[in-house]
């Protein structure tokens, strides 16, 4: 087989003009995928230097909806952008070229790091928000974040080497043929305005086929979306007790909520002690890492009236213990600012109902604009320093 | 080369290397290889799996359709090729577990195969009428 070269590719449809306007929303994908992922990484740190808000309550709802919506879009304007570009990849340069062969390897190693980067990042999210876990060494979320970083400044080298092009791009007419490659000259299947429109278009299906996972009234359009929404209470679950190693442990009628104040266990609370306590009920989402989200209609305790009763000082950050034996996210923090607020609950019921043990019966933590995997379920114990 | 070119630049440099910094100090050299592994991997499924496939597909649909039938394929082909290459992780399933019924609760399959139909109902009526403009 032949080792194809530029001239190949005759089609005037892989051209900047094409790229550009392409390459503008993906750009703008990327950016609202890195923003989006910035605020779920702060959201997720133990002790943030400026704590996250407690309010508006479906703030994290929205920002991670919007981030695994807006890498859905990027699939079909990635495809497409490198469809555009795809024989330059074949460019050979003279190896006597001199300075000019250090400038174009160095904008090559920058296009294969941005190639390698969004790829993988897309990848990794898509599988990620399915629950598939195709790697067996790397943490996602540390390397997600890491190669974030990665290619959003390949991205901004890229953008900086072809501003000029770019500009003149999109300056002029889409069907402008000054800054083509000499052989791309026949005219294609369709219009170059055809191809872009095709492009929204899909990405179109690709925000709808999926965004019902966090847009209700979407959830019957969006046909390729990880969950239809169904679940106990109308919510999803994403660990169920069985996979978490909970299953005796939660339904052991002796189970009871330690409270620790400085080191001192001030109270043991069981379902019977906490349903005596007063209780209050909210709308709050869960909305998951990955992507879904579904309000529901929470009862139980207040933590701070809990914590109060203890002898516990408003204000600290609580250490959130769960049943699970194992896992990330079984000892959570609880910044202050969230266990002060009055609709963090200590939660009993959802949707009327007794919390099923999916659901983190007996006893689960629902907090304002928190990422689902903070809102431990099937607690054990809440810790306050003195 | 303008300043603001420059600065892009200079920024765009910090940022990825900060970014490279990140994946280098926060896990270990088996990890690392597992990462560098599947960045290769995404550059070559792109360039020769995905990319050779395209390529090959129109080469073939070139000579195997008439020349109406090109436009409404290609643009079917943008559509239905992107969405399923997004799709791939719920059409397999890889991530379905016996204990999570709210979990991959949809019908994938028949949808993707419902979106197959669609797409090929699509380019052949609109196919058919470009043929017989073409005709007239």
């Amino acid at each position: 087989m032949r080792v194809p070269h530029p001239d190949h590719f005759t089609s005037r449809l892989r051209s900047p003009a094409v790229a550009a306007r392409v390459g503008v929303w993906l750009g703008i994908s990327f950016g609202t995928c890195f923003l989006t992922g910035l605020v779920s990484h702060w959201a997720q740190l133990p002790s943030p230097a400026i704590g996250f808000p407690t309010s508006p309550a479906w703030g994290y709802r929205f920002t991670q909806g919007l981030h695994v919506v807006t890498g859905c879009a990027a699939v079909p304007l990635l495809l497409v952008k490198l469809w555009t570009v795809y024989p330059r990849l074949f460019e050979r340069v003279d190896p006597r070229a001199g300075r000019r062969l250090v400038a174009v390897g160095l904008e090559r190693v920058s296009i294969a790091v941005l190639v390698a980067a969004s790829v993988f990042q897309l990848a990794t999210g898509l599988a990620n928000a399915a629950q598939w876990y195709p790697w067996r060494e790397f943490s996602f979320r540390t390397t997600h974040y890491a190669l974030a970083w990665v290619a959003i400044g390949a991205l901004l080298v890229h953008v900086a080497v072809k501003l000029e092009v770019i500009r003149a791009a999109l300056g002029a007419d889409v069907d402008d043929t000054t800054d083509d490659r000499e052989s791309a000259v026949e005219p294609g299947p369709v219009s170059r305005r055809a191809l872009l429109r095709t492009t929204w278009a899909a990405a179109g299906v690709a925000v709808l086929a999926t965004a019902g996972g966090t847009v209700p009234w979407l959830r019957r359009v969006s046909v390729l979306a990880v969950r239809t929404g169904e679940g106990p209470g109308g919510v999803p679950i994403n660990k169920s007790a069985a996979a978490a190693g909970v299953t005796a442990t939660a339904a052991d009628p002796g189970w009871a909520l330690e409270v620790v104040v400085g080191g001192d266990v001030r109270s043991r609370l069981g379902l019977t002690d906490l349903r005596a306590l007063p209780q209050h009920t909210v709308d709050l989402p869960i909305a998951c890492v990955e992507g879904w989200s579904a309000q529901g209609r929470w009862s139980g305790v207040r933590i701070s009236d809990v914590l109060t009763a203890a002898g516990a000082t408003g204000g600290r950050d609580v250490l959130v213990t769960s049943l699970q034996q194992s896992g990330a996210f079984r000892r959570t923090v609880l910044p202050g600012a969230f266990a002060d607020d009055d609709r963090t609950l200590l939660a009993l019921d959802l949707a009327g109902e007794p919390l099923s043990l999916d659901h983190g019966h007996p006893c689960r933590l629902v907090a304002p604009n928190r990422p689902g995997v903070l809102q431990t379920k099937w607690l054990a114990s809440l810790e306050v320093d003195a | 080369m303008s300043a603001v070119r420059w600065v892009l630049g200079c920024l765009g440099v910090l940022v990825g290397a900060y970014g490279a910094w990140l994946a280098l100090t926060r896990q270990d050299l088996v990890q690392l290889a597992e990462v560098a592994l599947w960045l290769a991997a995404a550059v070559a499924v792109h360039d020769v799996l995905v990319a050779g496939t395209v390529v090959g597909a129109t080469l073939v649909g070139r000579r195997a359709l008439p020349r109406p039938w090109h436009a409404p394929a290609t643009l079917g082909l943008v559509v239905w090729g992107s969405v399923s290459v997004m799709a791939v992780p719920v059409l397999g399933r890889f991530g379905a577990r016996t204990d999570n019924p709210t979990l991959l609760d949809r019908p994938y399959l028949a949808t993707w195969l419902a979106l197959t139909l669609l797409t090929l109902a699509a380019i052949g009526v609109a196919g058919l009428v470009r043929s017989r403009r073409t005709e007239a």
